[in-house]
């Protein structure tokens, strides 16, 4: 809170600009104050509606989920509404499962690979189509056509795709002399299928914010680059990635957010298997919920609160570099 | 830059584009072939023995359905960018008190599994009465990309130079006209991709549609294709045309959004 | 501060109070809940109003003098949607569940048993009603059942010299695989994906043996499982086996190339329309005769309701589809459904003498929540499967990956 009125306090008197001057010269005291009082309603007033939107509807989902991790949500205590209350035990029961362990696993190595490409293809990607070429416009709209496909028919897609005995890949590889590669039914490769196709998913979502946070980066500023003969690598080190930087601290944390959270395309390529060696902490709550026969709701739910806690973790890695850039 | 523009660039861009879609290619390529090919070893490169059922299934059940996913796409971006882009603005310029906390909140509120999202609007609906309705769904899809949007115009909107805002305000102007006249133009491009988000979300939602919309008259159509998945047998040929023909109208809106982006470049709006 | 606390909150109230009665506003009404119009759930989403199933549901309504709103989710969506509306008590009237979901529903105490309802339920078979039984009570009446069977291509077969009346026991057929796969076809295509369908198709192998679901671990349970790594390990099945549903199987096999399928009785009229010469086999025992296969199929149940005045037509929509007419015309819509009574079937087949091999399967057939298991079936089921996709990936053998199956399922259990 202190923080935020001597950064608004300190954008005032540093600004160096004659405008900024004149408006802080002009007016007297008291309008001065006036103002910012009014500017202080006004921040609330705009922000309003939001905080009445989250309220309203994410309050009660997020009670909720919490609620059902800290009860034992059998399907009987689902529909009658008594469940007993059972403090930890679910999460006991969770960190002490011999899934937990692989889960985490796989999770990680399924965020951080899934996030590092899906990143550096996108940011390439982004910086190649905005040199404006021939047809760069439709074919970055292109780009967004796997983003249109339900998730049922991409994931399906790629497993048709990925099938030993019948699929495209492993016959285009036969083709060059690489014998069967299980992609979907072996432990090895498993993951790793599922990452390629995460990977192609996310690849127009890190493309579209990137790009538009090159467009951002106003053109004077490279053209006076190339004036004093910087290369095109030395342009994008010394100006795209540095001014890039918020908009792909943002990216990745929503990249993140998002990945931890990824089920449907796990689930319908491998269903977490064979075994649980592409099982991430998402694809066993939902397996737990809804993969049996049998709903088991609270166990499910304190998987989810798990990816909660690691996403805030990285929620406050975000508050702490965006603090570092405010202070520089 | 305008001046030279090389073929090669855009023969790259050509190859990178045929790359990327080539799972398409092959959804295309099921959604024309028999049931009996589409597991033949090796698998063909071509339908050379096409089949148009799918696509006539599609065509006389599918349509209505891409009509309503339209509407309830549009209808999300609308709800979204009206709540996400004064708070945007809040949080980015006017020194919101509270602005960190509240970015906090967005975070977990984007990390609240759909499907228990789903239960709780299935219990709010229950009692306000807006089961089956597309705007029930509008608002539930919208959840999806309120707090993203918030997230993404904030850290656009920051990037704003005060003296522009500043020197409206000198001008005289409200922070409310500050913000319509200014701000606004200004965001197009991150408004534009903020909006094309939460289009694409709609677009593809399932968790929401299947638990709040389920019997409605207007359905999407995620929820149509499962017409072809049968509790023993699935439709490949028709899930596949479905997917290719809603992703038509929908790819031309996202190619004709883009270059708009394109054509907007900030400079132009800057500079006024 | 406080005071502007106090003040934001109070326009935070006014805002959040007018979205509320704005969107009170526009709320148009409920879902029917008029006296005239009964609700009914089914996992039948490929067909819809115009088919001939959403024809007889609307007639059966119409017989009892009411309109029948029906609505149709995948299985799983059914289930879990179900739970949703009993937890609001805003319950359909009837709804139609796939066989192992109804001991967990009837749990919940959301059904209605058969006897509340004055349904007789003596005529049924009783190895394809004992899904819906919970000690002593029954809690649904099966529409039609059906079961796995071995679907061959005779084509296949008779290129490669095999004969099927050889096929008697586990060795015969495994031969029979071999014959097909040094003929350069492939042997047999099944479905072990890690679902409930790896466990479903699994079973008639683990009963033929003479396993038991309370004995995971058993030397007949491994045996059963060996059967199948042996065939991946022999190359008489795909390794996609492992990732296969049965759809994919039976995509499989209709390309031609396998000898042999496990697939079931909804596969009778795409089997009839092939390319090829198919036929159709029980699936054998380890040592001679027919195994187990387990049941499949859907049961008609009731949801308890507040205005247990609806009770009387519920009963009539229900009757007519458990009459021996009904379930012979059920049967017939969804080419094919085996009917649950002697009757039923007797007349069934004299319309059809061809499906006299399936009733023959669904009457040795047995269900997957019988032997008392109950509830306690999905947590058994998802070991099984767990189980047999390491199995099958190699990433324990199958002595292991049972035992530890059978650790987990106990300590489910509880």
């Amino acid at each position: 809170m202190k923080m935020t009125q001597t950064r608004s306090v300190g954008a005032g008197a540093a600004a160096p600009d004659g405008v900024a001057a004149r408006a802080v010269a002009a007016p007297s005291g008291r309008t001065a104050s006036h103002r910012s009082r009014s500017t202080r309603w006004a921040a609330v007033g705009f922000a309003a509606p939001l905080v009445v939107y989250l309220v309203a509807f994410y309050a009660f989902p997020l009670w909720r989920n919490i609620e059902l991790s800290l009860h034992d949500y059998t399907p009987r205590a689902f529909v009658q509404g008594n469940a007993e209350f059972v403090g930890l035990d679910n999460y006991a029961d969770v960190l002490s499962s011999r899934t937990f362990w692989p889960a985490l696993r796989n999770t990680a190595l399924f965020v951080v690979v899934s996030i590092a490409f899906q990143y550096v293809l996108g940011l390439a990607l982004a910086v190649f189509f905005r040199q404006n070429f021939r047809l760069s416009g439709v074919l970055r709209g292109m780009f967004l056509i796997p983003w249109l496909l339900p998730l049922i028919v991409s994931a399906s897609t790629w497993s048709w795709m990925l099938n030993s005995d019948n699929g495209i890949i492993n016959s285009v590889l036969g083709a060059f002399g690489v014998g069967q590669v299980n992609w979907l039914t072996s432990p090895e490769w498993a993951l790793v299928s599922v990452i390629v196709a995460n990977i192609w998913l996310g690849i127009p979502f890190n493309l579209v914010i990137l790009y538009s946070g090159l467009q951002n980066i106003p053109g004077d500023v490279y053209e006076a680059a190339s004036l004093d003969g910087a290369s095109a690598w030395q342009q994008f080190r010394k100006i795209t990635f540095p001014l890039l930087r918020p908009v792909s601290i943002i990216t990745l944390l929503l990249g993140l957010i998002y990945t931890l959270k990824v089920v449907d395309i796990i689930w319908i390529m491998t269903t977490g298997g064979p075994g649980s060696s592409s099982t991430t902490l998402a694809v066993w709550s939902y397996r737990e919920a809804f993969g049996t026969g049998q709903p088991d709701f609270s166990p499910a739910a304190a998987v989810g609160n798990l990816l909660i806690l690691i996403a805030l973790a990285f929620g406050f890695v975000y508050l702490h570099l965006q603090r570092r850039q405010e202070q520089s | 830059m305008n001046g030279h523009r090389p073929w090669w660039k855009t023969a790259l861009g050509v190859f990178f584009t045929a790359l990327m879609l080539f799972p398409v290619y092959w959804m295309v390529n099921v959604s024309l072939t028999e049931t009996g090919d589409m597991r033949s070893d090796p698998p063909h490169w071509f339908p050379w023995n096409p089949t148009l059922e799918g696509y006539r299934n599609v065509l006389d059940h599918q349509l209505p359905h891409l009509g309503t996913s339209m509407l309830i796409g549009l209808g999300t971006v609308v709800l979204t960018l009206v709540v996400a882009a004064p708070a945007a603005y809040s949080l980015a310029q006017l020194n919101l008190r509270g602005g960190k906390t509240l970015n906090f909140v967005l975070l977990v509120a984007q990390m609240i599994p759909g499907v228990i999202m789903a239960m709780g609007f299935y219990a709010i609906y229950i009692k306000l009465g807006l089961l089956n309705t597309v705007w029930g769904l509008i608002v539930a899809d919208s959840t999806v990309a309120v707090p993203f949007a918030v997230l993404l115009l904030t850290t656009f909107m920051q990037g704003i130079p005060r003296e522009l805002t500043q020197a409206a305000t000198v001008d005289g102007a409200g922070t409310w006209r500050t913000f319509w006249s200014v701000v606004l133009p200004v965001s197009r491009n991150s408004m534009i991709t903020a909006s094309l988000f939460a289009f694409l979300w709609s677009w593809s939602d399932f968790i929401f549609a299947s638990t709040l919309n389920r019997n409605g008259d207007l359905i999407p159509i995620t929820l149509g294709i499962y017409k072809y998945i049968g509790n023993n047998t699935t439709q490949w040929n028709s899930i596949m045309a479905t997917a290719v023909v809603a992703s038509i109208p929908a790819a031309v809106l996202l190619v004709v959004a883009q270059r708009y982006v394109a054509a907007g470049v900030t400079a132009g709006a800057v500079k006024d | 501060m406080r005071k502007t606390t106090i003040r934001s909150l109070g326009v935070l109230g006014a805002v959040t109070l007018a979205a509320v009665s704005l969107t009170a506003c526009s709320s148009d009404g409920g879902s029917g809940d008029a006296a005239g119009s009964y609700t009914w759930w089914d996992p039948y989403p490929q067909h819809d109003a115009a088919s001939d199933w959403g024809k007889r549901v609307e007639a059966c309504g119409v017989e009892a003098g009411v309109t029948v709103q029906r609505t149709a989710y995948d299985t799983t969506a059914l289930t879990n949607q179900a739970m949703l509306s009993a937890q609001e008590g805003t319950s359909p009237d009837v709804i139609l569940l796939d066989n192992p979901a109804v001991s967990t529903l009837a749990d919940t105490g959301m059904l209605n048993t058969m006897e509340e309802f004055g349904f007789d339920t003596s005529a049924i078979d009783a190895n394809l009603i004992a899904a819906g039984q919970i000690d002593g009570d029954t809690f649904g009446i099966p529409i039609g059942a059906n079961t796995l069977a071995l679907f061959y291509n005779q084509d296949v077969l008779t290129a490669a010299g095999v004969d099927t009346a050889s096929i008697t026991d586990w060795a015969s057929l495994t031969d029979a695989l071999a014959k097909v796969t040094s003929s350069g076809k492939k042997g047999i295509t099944f479905a072990g994906i890690g679902t409930e369908e790896g466990s479903f198709q699994f079973l008639p192998w683990f009963w033929g043996a003479g396993a038991d679901l309370r004995e995971l671990d058993s030397p007949q349970a491994v045996a059963a499982l060996e059967l199948w790594t042996g065939w991946l390990a022999d190359g008489y099945a795909p390794n996609s086996v492992i990732s296969n549903s049965q759809n994919t199987t039976w995509e499989e096999f209709l390309t031609g190339d396998f000898g042999f399928v496990v697939n079931g009785t909804w596969q009778i009229n795409s089997a009839a329309e092939a390319d090829f010469a198919t036929g159709v086999i029980p699936i054998p025992g380890q040592k001679g005769g027919s195994a187990a296969a387990p049941t499949g199929g859907e049961f008609v149940t009731m949801p308890v309701q507040k205005d247990e005045a609806r009770y009387d037509t519920t009963r009539k929509i229900v009757e007519c589809m458990t009459t021996t007419d009904g379930f012979v015309e059920t049967g017939t819509t969804f080419a094919y459904y085996i009917p649950p009574t002697a009757d039923g079937q007797a007349a069934i087949l004299a319309e059809n003498a061809d499906l006299e091999p399936w009733v023959d399967a669904v009457n040795a057939a047995k269900g997957r929540t019988s032997d008392d298991l109950g509830t306690d079936y999905p947590k058994v089921s998802e070991q099984l499967w767990t189980a047999v996709q390491e199995a099958l990936s190699g990433v324990e053998t199958p002595e292991v990956a049972l035992q530890q199956a059978q650790e987990a399922a106990e300590a489910a259990i509880g």
